[in-house]
């Protein structure tokens, strides 16, 4: 069986090339958000803007102060006269979070007892809430141990401070750089979305102007017309998947460190996954608007919060959690990272590209029944 | 249509409420504990209990763990290698291992805070342990931290995206849906057709936004009251001001969606130029989910230009913060600015367009 | 007229019928439309000549009733009907943003034609559209004209036996109206059946043969002297005068009146054969103080005919749904 499919697959070229805001769109866009993205965007929480306000005012105070902020975490933005002007600032989100330590503070410290601090923490934005709070816990218990140690040794104690030798190793991404993580499910992100709406649009618009007349009424078959339909965005979302991670490699040292045959071939099982699923929407709208409007609000936020890009799934509510197997991009992802950053075999991630391959099979299948009715 | 703009926007809407969380619980942990000691085992316990890590298996050997790892069914490691209670119990230093999937750097380093958290509470229990024991009684105080997070006191994440969402979601359904529809009529001539009628041309244009005006209105109706109901958010600082200060932003998005309109000759065009050039930038330099404070100096100067990112502040500012005008005057001020700005650039053209 | 077999007919039409719902779209059409002739389906907007013509393409299945093109059956054999056709709609179905030659270029190829005949056929298209040296012209400046040929061209670059054109004169000049059938009748020499829709009553002149369509049913075939024959019984007559609205339904009242229909700023009017009409005419207009200019016998046109085919099928009609 012989397929012609390249007068169709030439003539979407052409378009394409004539098209030059979706040219650049599917090509230079997507590198240039990486770019953009990785610079700017990450998880990162570091000199937070804080005020302090110390009613206590002794040496002691003073000293416990400037342990808390002898780090990157917290910066003293503010020092407070009196509490009132805690609820303006905080409000106001001048800081994100008050230090306040109340008048007996170097007296319980003296006589051992539990010396008590309030801490006022923004918590509007709940990701970087609880980061603060896991932060201003790390920092108070390394303070009570270093009291610890110090009374120790000043009562001529021989015991070793800390019994524990704790070593903490991040794998991976050693200097847990936010751009390593962001950086895979960028791409996986903007893929997602570019390759599903160019292809949305692509039956709807024949169909709109007339030319998909033209072609129902000659030899092509629906298979060939899905194949030269899908083949340029496919070359065009690779072409664009390259220049990302060549970007990814040279801006935020994000180097694949698994095999790139095997990146190779995941991208492409996704991006035909993806490309159908666009198709599918192209076939089941009536006009340029409504394919758009579904292929948008089925990928990008969807995409963008439910398939781990950001919000690691395993938290979601077990509902939710259900419905991220029907994103694709979450597969994909997993793959992505698992080769890109952690540089393992397929062994790690064939569960994800068994989904991969049944997704793509899915959608070509059901664009061919649905193209199918249309030509017949 | 009727579904598209309404019906599929809320249901996303709740949908992603639920979802859009960075808490951190039940980290699923790998215990590689090469001691079988009553204190080795007790060790993990104290991480089990905090509620923050939930033990997904038990290896033998230190390599073992690579798979899981690698696989990703643990985020964290725990190796305890042996000899850790005696060293413990003859008062040298033992040694612990923490290994900690960094690709998802937020949890990561969450995580990490609480295992040394943890790990530090240990060790503190230790050395009262044995100094109890050597009967030596050191009186040594303990700084306790009285946390309290103001506006969303559990830290819930759907607090804090409900009211992004809703930004999200009247930026995508006017913007978009007003340059689309404008450009249509273009396309299909039927613009042309009301420029030869006596109509003025600020009457075509108000004619043309008014209804993405009403459905941008009723989907902030409809928005407070999803977050009322499913999430038990009410909009504190007072729903009018709310619809208020939205239309402020309306203003922006209605005239943005015209700006658009003006560049764009077909709709294929008006949806790239929309939500590759306005939306996406918009979604990310906007406090949606990434602080602006964060960010490098000079893209936050470029977030000022994002009126979606004044629209965030008052959003959450009147539904967890339950602040007033007072604070949010300043957003109001940009957003009327930048909508004035927008609004009458995008009239202008368009009025030299038809004209 | 010689008998012909089955073999010398390019379409044949067996009770064809389309059903949207209740609406009856066609309605049990049956004609034969001989190789190399020009067939010319006519009728009013919403008559049901479109969805005929994409039935027999293949761009619709019948509700009932067969239909071979080609010598293949519609239903059957639907791939062998689209290798044999060659389809210009109303549309034009041209890509607006590729140059000439692409579209040349790309029909070609989805029509199978290799390099050799793919550049024979391109150099013909050119030639016979006059867009030589316009090959990398956008379409879509192309006036309405070079469309229209462009589209032919586009459409017949396989040779195929027959080929289907749907309205293909829609907004285009008149010149460019009669230079394109011009091409027709060319096509037609060589022995390719044309099968034309169109709503303009003077193309219609051009056919072999025409077939009337109405509300979904043939109501007349016939070639266009066959059908003038259809108004033998009557006279026409084109009658110029100060108020033809009012003389029209004055008129149409008189019991030796057919029809009346307006013609510009006069109107036309058929009536029974008897003598000296146009005497009583005048008498009758006169009386009501509306002055004649000009009353002339004229050969009716086949708007003519076909005002009065539509009238008795009206007719007709109600006399069915009263009994």
């Amino acid at each position: 069986m012989s397929l012609n499919i390249f007068p169709i697959v030439h003539k979407e070229f052409r378009q394409i090339r004539r098209d030059k805001r979706t040219l650049a769109v599917l090509l230079f866009i997507p590198a240039l958000m990486l770019f953009l993205f990785g610079y700017a965007l990450n998880f990162d929480i570091k000199h937070t803007a804080t005020a302090v306000y110390d009613e206590d005012n002794s040496a002691v105070s003073r000293d416990f102060i400037q342990q808390f902020f002898r780090n990157e975490y917290f910066d003293y933005t503010y020092c407070l006269n009196s509490k009132s002007e805690i609820n303006n600032l905080v409000d106001g989100g001048s800081v994100k979070m008050v230090l306040v330590i109340p008048k007996k503070f170097s007296d319980h410290l003296a006589h051992g007892e539990n010396t008590p601090v309030q801490i006022i923490i923004d918590g509007s934005n709940s990701n970087t809430g609880s980061v603060l709070v896991g932060y201003v816990n790390m920092i108070i218990q390394q303070y009570s141990m270093n009291v610890l140690a110090e009374t120790f040794a000043r009562q001529g104690g021989k015991m070793i401070a800390a019994p524990i030798d704790y070593e903490p190793r991040v794998w991976y991404n050693p200097e847990l750089k936010s751009a390593k993580f962001l950086v895979p499910g960028l791409i996986a992100f903007i893929l997602m979305v570019t390759a599903v709406i160019s292809t949305a649009l692509a039956v709807v618009r024949e169909r709109e102007l007339g030319t998909m007349e033209q072609i129902m009424v000659s030899p092509v078959k629906p298979v060939e017309l899905i194949l030269g339909k899908t083949i340029p965005y496919t070359v065009i979302s690779l072409i664009a998947t390259v220049m990302i991670l060549i970007l990814g490699a040279i801006l935020f040292d994000v180097t694949i460190k698994g095999s790139v045959l095997l990146l190779a071939l995941v991208t492409i099982i996704f991006l035909i996954g993806a490309l159908g699923m666009g198709l599918f929407i192209s076939t089941i709208a009536e006009t340029q608007q409504v394919a758009f409007m579904i292929a948008v609000l089925a990928t990008m936020l969807p995409t963008f919060i439910l398939s781990g890009f950001v919000f690691p799934i395993r938290n979601m509510p077990w509902i939710i959690q259900v419905i991220t197997y029907i994103i694709p991009a979450r597969y994909f992802l997993v793959a992505l990272r698992a080769i890109v950053l952690k540089g393992v075999g397929i062994s790690a991630f064939w569960e994800q590209l068994l989904y991969m391959v049944a997704f793509a099979a899915l959608m070509l299948t059901v664009s061919s029944i649905r193209l199918k009715k249309i030509l017949s | 249509m009727f579904g598209i703009s309404f019906i599929a926007p809320i249901l996303q809407l709740i949908v992603l409420g639920y979802a859009a969380s960075l808490d951190v619980s039940n980290m699923p942990m790998v215990v590689c504990d090469m001691d079988h000691s009553a204190a080795s085992r007790d060790l993990v316990d104290h991480f089990t209990s905090t509620g923050y890590f939930s033990i997904k298996g038990y290896v033998e050997r230190h390599t073992e763990i690579d798979s899981w790892l690698d696989d990703g069914h643990a985020s964290i490691a725990i190796v305890i290698p042996k000899n850790f209670e005696r060293n413990l119990n003859n008062g040298k230093q033992a040694p612990l291992q923490v290994i900690a999937d960094g690709t998802e750097t937020s949890s990561a380093s969450i995580g990490f805070s609480y295992a040394s958290m943890i790990v530090m509470q240990y060790s503190q229990n230790i050395l009262m342990e044995s100094l109890l024991k050597h009967g030596q009684q050191i009186i040594a105080a303990q700084v306790s931290p009285e946390v309290r997070v103001w506006y969303n006191p559990d830290l819930k994440s759907r607090n804090f995206m409900v009211p992004g969402v809703l930004g999200l979601l009247l930026m995508v359904m006017t913007m978009i849906l007003t340059s689309l529809a404008i450009v249509k009529e273009k396309e299909l001539g039927t613009l042309e057709q009301l420029v030869v009628t006596p109509i003025r041309p600020y009457q075509l244009i108000i004619g043309k936004l008014a209804p993405f005006f009403v459905i941008g209105i009723v989907d902030v109706l409809l928005v407070v009251a999803a977050a009322a109901v499913v999430f038990s958010l009410p909009v504190k600082g007072g729903v009018l001001l709310l619809i208020g200060l939205s239309i402020l932003f309306l203003m922006t998005t209605l005239g943005l969606g015209l700006f658009i309109s003006t560049i764009s000759h077909t709709q294929q065009q008006a949806m790239m130029t929309a939500i590759f050039f306005f939306m996406f930038p918009m979604m990310f330099f906007s406090g949606f989910v990434f602080p602006i404070e964060n960010m490098p100096v000079l893209i936050q100067y470029v977030s000022v230009l994002v009126p979606l990112r004044y629209y965030f502040v008052i959003v959450r500012g009147l539904f967890l913060k339950g602040v007033g005008m007072a604070m949010l005057w300043p957003q109001a001020v940009a957003l009327l600015v930048f909508g004035l700005v927008i609004l009458s650039l995008s009239v202008a053209r368009f009025q030299k367009r038809i004209g | 007229m010689t008998t012909v077999s089955a073999n010398d007919y390019a379409v044949t039409v067996e009770n064809l019928s389309k059903k949207f719902g209740s609406f009856v779209a066609v309605d049990h059409i049956s004609l034969n439309v001989r190789r190399g002739e020009v067939f010319g389906f006519l009728g009013p907007n919403g008559a049901g000549k479109s969805t005929t013509i994409r039935m027999l393409c293949g761009l619709l299945s019948p509700t009932s009733g067969t239909a071979t093109v080609a010598g293949f059956d519609i239903a059957k054999n639907p791939d062998a009907v689209k290798e044999h056709i060659g389809y210009m709609s109303q549309r034009f179905s041209l890509y607006e943003d590729l140059t000439v030659e692409q579209n040349i270029n790309f029909y070609g190829g989805i029509y199978g034609l290799d390099e050799t005949r793919l550049h024979e056929r391109k150099q013909w298209a050119l030639e016979m559209a006059g867009l030589r040296g316009k090959e990398t012209v956008l379409t879509q400046s192309l006036s309405g004209g070079w469309k229209q040929r462009l589209a032919l061209g586009c459409s017949i670059l396989h040779q195929p036996p027959i080929v289907f054109l749907d309205e293909p004169t829609g907004g285009v000049d008149p010149v460019s109206r009669r230079n394109f059938w011009e091409l027709i009748y060319e096509l037609s020499n060589q022995g390719t059946t044309v099968f034309v829709t169109t709503h303009y009553m003077d193309e219609a002149e051009h056919c072999n043969t025409i077939g009337f369509i109405y509300s979904g049913k043939l109501v007349a075939i016939g070639s266009p002297t066959e059908l003038k024959h259809n108004l033998d019984q009557y006279q026409v007559y084109e009658v110029h005068c100060s108020d033809p609205v009012e003389a029209m339904e004055l008129l149409q009242q008189q019991s030796w009146t057919r029809e009346t229909s307006i013609f510009g700023s006069a109107f036309h009017i058929s009536t029974i054969n008897f003598p000296d009409v146009e005497t009583k005419i005048s008498q009758m207009l006169a009386a009501k103080n509306i002055s004649v200019t000009q009353i002339e016998k004229i050969i009716p046109s086949l708007e003519d005919v076909f005002i009065h085919l539509i009238a008795a099928e009206d007719a007709r009609r109600q006399q069915a749904s009263a009994a």
